[in-house]
């Protein structure tokens, strides 16, 4: 399903990435959850639901990403 | 349209001070039910997705703001009610459980350690395909291994630990007692750690994972 939303961009330090995605992470999965905030029927918080949907899928991605370039970087660095 | 949005819960204290502003400017307030505070705000609903990010970090500022100062049971970002009643009627009906978790987790923190297997790409495309399998399944058995060493080494300092199998490695939570961040942090360094496995240590954080089921999936007319 298409969506507008802004996916996640990995700038400044690897650390400083971590952190924001952290508390993304902790923010939308952590702690108590309303069932009424999950069973949303209404057409314009339907848009938030599946934005909220992307947004789990970018941190995934990202976070794959960001390992991944980590997992990199010592390679790169030893090799010069 | 509008909506309520919920923060956190945290048991009432004189001497807590609360943030001046919620997410997007909003006022924060706080519904009191018995000894439970509510913090919640009215924000404009639905939020653009395109700022959900930033949303997010406001929210978890709000958060942070209180469980610097004490316990907090958080609420996800998106938890919302239609208005002030229905969030008064959830407070009336949950505030028993989430008072005695808040009492319970008083002088707790959670405190987080990820193990995770680093992803070797150019090397794994070299090899055969039973080469590539075997060496999969030593690195897994790495992981495990360490994600266990990791959990044996901060038994000691911790209350209750929990550990979750995720697609990317081990996540292993512990309820540490408040001013122990430190020692958690040691103790996970403490551990050598092996080629292929990388770790992250995160926290102090509210202690989301050691809710007690009640109150993390409360039962509750009153919301949309």
């Amino acid at each position: 399903m298409p969506s507008d939303f802004e996916p996640i961009t990995l700038t400044g330090s690897a650390e400083e990435d971590v952190s924001l995605l952290e508390i993304i992470d902790h923010v939308l999965n952590a702690g108590v959850v309303i069932h009424g905030s999950l069973v949303i029927s209404v057409a314009g918080v339907d848009l938030v639901y599946v934005g909220l949907n992307v947004v789990l899928t970018s941190v995934e991605t990202a976070l794959r990403s960001l390992k991944a370039e980590q997992a990199r970087e010592p390679a790169k660095r030893s090799s010069k | 349209m509008s909506r309520i949005i919920v923060y956190c819960g945290f048991l009432q204290e004189e001497r807590t001070k609360l943030p001046e502003m919620g997410v997007g400017g909003s006022k924060v307030n706080v519904l009191a039910q018995d000894r439970l505070c509510l913090l919640w705000s009215e924000v404009p609903w639905p939020f653009e997705p395109a700022g959900l990010q930033y949303k997010a970090v406001e929210f978890h500022q709000v958060v942070q703001h209180v469980f610097q100062q004490a316990a907090v049971v958080p609420f996800r970002l998106l938890s919302i009610f239609d208005g002030v009643p229905a969030l008064e009627k959830f407070a009336a009906e949950n505030a028993a459980t989430f008072t005695a978790d808040l009492e319970r987790l008083r002088d707790y923190v959670q405190m987080e350690s990820v193990v995770y297997v680093i992803q070797q790409r150019a090397a794994e495309e070299e090899k055969s395909g039973r080469a590539y399998l075997e060496g999969k399944a030593e690195v897994l058995r790495l992981s495990i291994d360490h994600a266990a060493r990791v959990k044996a080494a901060i038994q000691p300092i911790s209350q209750e630990i929990q550990v979750r199998e995720v697609k990317s490695g081990t996540r292993i939570f512990a309820l540490v007692r408040r001013g122990n961040e430190e020692r958690f942090r040691e103790g996970v360094k403490a551990v050598p750690l092996p080629q292929s496995i990388s770790r992250r240590v995160s926290g102090p954080w509210p202690a989301a994972e050691f809710l007690s089921p009640e109150v993390r999936m409360p039962q509750s007319a009153g919301q949309q």
